[in-house]
């Protein structure tokens, strides 16, 4: 008789603490059904006290993998990018958070795990491994990542020079990448404040740029950043 | 049972009383053992995790059949989902599913009253479940049009339900009977006091492994002094059942000395045969929750119907 094969997973031995912070994350049923149910109370919830409105959101590919670049003024801004993403690709939808403080005790990193389903990026010292792991986590087909390249949410409203990471993901790849930007999100949560204030938000979607093209070196890396901070810029003054 | 009937119930205060008084006398010697230098942190971890425990397990009996019932069956449930994760049954949420809604239905099963009895807890169903639970299984593969595989997630299901499950679930019957406290708390108490004691009798005296191949920490001096142990025990606590005969206490010894064991032995073959050392880390210092009830599993059904061959439904 051949013999069975038994697939424990690899965080068998894991703490509870371990278990949230670890990525990728093994899917389980309760932390999924939490999700489903929190995702649907979200979406009501920012209709209706954020009247949140979505334009573009016919960019979204409807395959494959792709990333979402956003300016970043508050938490809203995760969560409204949750909200235009298909309801169904909600469990591959990784908003990518700062480790240091999405995952910096056990209440946090429970909520940034299960009901965010946040991958947890290291901004200081291990740069360079978080962005393997977003590689690694788009090669496979069908995931979204979400990333705030300026790193920090801005307390002025100015939008800060994007940091390199987006870059070194995408240069000489055909990963889409789909600018977006949150008008009202300063106002109604402003960093520092406890409670978001009911206050109108409004996300606008571009169209997918791609970088396969560039050559992976710095150069190209800064002529994607550079790009990409004009494009969610621009689509910032079509308010005005 | 109920918080009333708790109060006044001399058996559960006295188990209480117990098991305080061996929890301080523990931690009294961890304190000592400390402060003479030796390295008491891996015990001290096993201690803190009985900290935790124990205060769970007797606030469920105190709040009474209802709690008492509902906790044997989260044990259960998060009993089979740390076997279903060790063998990568998980990765198939239909089978899992399923049995999980199996798990609930023993634990309304559990809750509700005789239809036809005046008696509460539907016994007849409980006992024909797995009739039922084991046709759903393995209906599944049908009902999805699936071959491949399908007989090792099929036999891991049944498995998980059966022994994981309903036979650990015979737990929460004795909610249903009229000696509640004291079947409960003996089993609880005299199921943890026999592992203790094959772990330090084979400490003290093991030479000779009982079982090589699947457990390296269990001698044969182990399994015997822990059978002395548990035949010597329900003399000791005559009191947890005043209607048993003497028989019924070498019964009783034999059930828990034995079963125990055995429940334990199972555990490690089946860890040993997928190649991991805990079956989780839910408790610290004690592994999964299955590596603290796996003692339980056989002791609990088979204890059930010895009492109810000699004394009935009541």
């Amino acid at each position: 008789m051949e013999e069975w094969e038994y697939h424990p997973p690899p965080d068998i031995d894991a703490s509870m603490a371990e278990t949230l912070r670890n990525f990728p994350r093994e899917p389980k049923m309760l932390p999924y059904a939490i999700r489903s149910i929190a995702s649907l109370l979200l979406r009501g919830w920012m209709r209706t006290y954020h009247r949140m409105q979505i334009d573009g959101r016919e960019n979204l590919p409807d395959e494959g993998s792709y990333i979402l670049v956003c300016n970043h003024t508050s938490h809203l801004d995760t969560l409204c990018m949750m909200c235009a993403v298909p309801l169904a690709r909600i469990h591959r939808t990784f908003p990518a958070a700062a480790a240091d403080y999405f995952f910096s005790s056990l209440p946090r990193s429970a909520v940034s795990a299960i009901l965010i389903n946040a991958l947890p990026f290291d901004r200081e010292a291990k740069g360079a491994e978080s962005l393997a792991i977003c590689a690694k986590l788009l090669e496979n087909e069908g995931n979204i990542l979400i990333i705030f390249p300026e790193g920090t949410r801005t307390t002025s409203g100015k939008m800060a020079r994007f940091r390199s990471g987006v870059g070194r993901l995408v240069a000489g790849t055909d990963l889409a990448v789909l600018p977006c930007y949150l008008d009202g999100g300063l106002r109604a949560w402003p960093k520092g404040k406890l409670f978001p204030r009911p206050y109108k938000l409004h996300l606008r979607i571009g169209p997918a740029r791609t970088y396969g093209h560039l050559e992976k070196e710095g150069r190209s890396v800064r002529t994607i950043c550079g790009d990409l901070e004009e494009r969610v810029a621009s689509l910032g003054r079509q308010g005005k | 049972m109920s918080i009333s009937q708790a109060m006044q119930s001399d058996i559960f205060l006295t188990y209480v009383a117990i098991v305080v008084g061996l929890l301080v006398f523990a931690g009294v010697v961890l304190g000592v053992l400390y402060l003479l230098g030796k390295n008491v942190s891996a015990p001290a971890r096993t201690y803190r995790g009985w900290l935790i425990m124990i205060p769970l397990v007797l606030g469920a009996i105190f709040l009474g059949r209802e709690a008492t019932i509902v906790g044997v069956s989260l044990l259960a449930v998060i009993g089979f989902k740390e076997f279903a994760r060790a063998t990568g049954l998980y990765d198939d949420w239909w089978m899992t599913g399923a049995v999980y809604l199996a798990l609930g239905m023993l634990a309304l099963v559990l809750l509700v009253p005789d239809p036809r009895l005046d008696q509460s807890g539907w016994y007849g169903f409980f006992m024909a479940s797995p009739v039922f639970v084991i046709a759903a299984i393995l209906l599944i593969p049908i009902l999805r049009n699936r071959a491949k595989g399908q007989l090792q997630i099929v036999s891991l299901a049944i498995v998980g339900f059966v022994y994981f499950g309903w036979m650990f679930m015979h737990l929460g019957y004795f909610a249903n009977t009229p000696h509640a406290y004291g079947y409960l708390l003996y089993l609880a108490f005299a199921v943890e006091i026999n592992d203790i004691a094959a772990y330090t009798f084979g400490k003290l005296f093991g030479k000779r492994k009982l079982r090589e191949a699947i457990s390296p920490n269990k001698t044969v001096a182990g399994f015997i002094g822990a059978i002395a142990v548990s035949m010597t025990l329900p003399w000791l606590l005559w009191f947890s059942f005043p209607h048993f005969e003497p028989v019924h206490l070498v019964l009783t010894g034999i059930i828990v000395g034995v079963g125990g064991q055995l429940g334990d032995l199972v555990i490690s073959y089946i860890k040993r045969d997928i190649g991991i050392k805990d079956m989780g880390a839910t408790i610290k210092g004690h592994g999964g929750i299955l590596d603290r009830v796996d003692s339980m599993i056989f002791v609990a059904p088979i204890f059930f119907h010895m009492v109810r061959w000699f004394h009935g439904a009541s």
